[in-house]
């Protein structure tokens, strides 16, 4: 429950902060091959710095907190190399992040909207049918 | 907050520009949700997996399938963080900017272009990003957090934006 409430309070935060200042984690590097822009990317770059300042430091307010490693074998590797490219490459065809979809259907954007149906099908999508799939076909 | 209701259709609304300057910039934004990632990984429970503070696809993911499994007593995929109750980011995000685009009178409607093209590109977003594990957020926190994987999956879908403007620009030059 503390974690439920809590992403709910960070969203709310991050939305909010986010239709402000129009903040896409694709759009940084969109915009700066573009037109040289570099006011989405510097949003990213601070995220990025901001949080590897912060883990270490919340760790040492935290103590010791259990590690959970993730898999990183061979298979997983390539397998969030292509996800990867894919996340990146059909971000930018759809005009921004996942965030920044969220933050424009909330204005109204039609398109968003959709955008957020077929989003939140395709987790479905994923685990009944897609996942299943591949961890047949994988070693 | 007359100007909240939605006046018409405007095809260009999308990313039309205020003539107001932006007093939250993108970097503030950038920072403040740095800490609040790591915040609420660390001290709010919304973890396990590690470096799982925001994440859009994810969430969303835990909150779909945490709702399809209590309705239908299905057993879907939810992370170990959303099995007693799932993460409301998603929510959050959608009510936050819902509160900022009303305050500020930036709500309006505008009609779908390709709603068809735009609902695949949802699709696809959601796959690629349960695959790589995280979206374009998650994937910069596990980079953050200095998770080897997470920032091979960061590296590429950085390579995936440029192959994809280089597409757009190639499309709108040809």
């Amino acid at each position: 429950m503390t974690a439920a409430v809590a992403s709910l309070l960070v969203g709310l935060v991050l939305g909010y902060l986010g239709q402000r200042s129009r903040m896409c984690f694709v759009g940084g590097i969109r915009d700066f091959i573009l037109v040289r822009d570099t006011a989405l990317l510097e949003g990213l770059v601070a995220f990025g710095v901001t949080a590897w300042v912060a883990f270490p430091l919340a760790r040492l307010v935290a103590g010791g907190l259990p590690d959970t490693p993730a898999p990183a074998d061979v298979v997983t590797v390539l397998l969030t190399i292509g996800g990867g490219l894919g996340v990146g490459y059909v971000s930018t065809l759809a005009n921004g992040c996942p965030l920044r979809q969220h933050v424009l259907a909330a204005q109204g954007v039609a398109s968003s909207l959709t955008y957020l149906a077929g989003f939140f099908l395709g987790a479905i999508l994923f685990h009944v049918w897609v996942a299943p799939v591949l961890f047949r076909i994988l070693p | 907050m007359t100007s909240y209701v939605a006046s018409g259709f405007s095809r260009t609304g999308a990313d039309e520009e205020r003539t107001r300057p932006t007093r939250v910039t993108a970097v503030h934004t950038g920072i403040v949700a740095g800490v609040l990632a790591v915040a609420a990984g660390t001290f709010f429970d919304v973890r396990p997996p590690d470096a799982y503070g925001i994440c859009m696809a994810c969430h969303g993911r835990d909150l779909v399938n945490w709702t399809i499994n209590a309705a239908f007593a299905t057993g879907l995929t939810v992370a170990p963080a959303s099995l007693a109750f799932p993460l409301l980011t998603t929510v959050g995000v959608f009510l936050g900017a819902v509160a900022a685009a009303g305050r500020h009178g930036e709500f309006r409607w505008v009609t779908p272009d390709h709603p068809a093209k735009t609902f695949l590109y949802g699709l696809l977003v959601m796959n690629f990003a349960l695959v790589a594990g995280g979206c374009a957020i998650r994937l910069t926190l596990r980079t953050a957090a200095g998770e080897l994987v997470g920032s091979v999956g960061f590296i590429a879908m950085a390579a995936g934006i440029v192959l994809g403007t280089w597409w757009l620009r190639w499309r709108a030059t040809r």
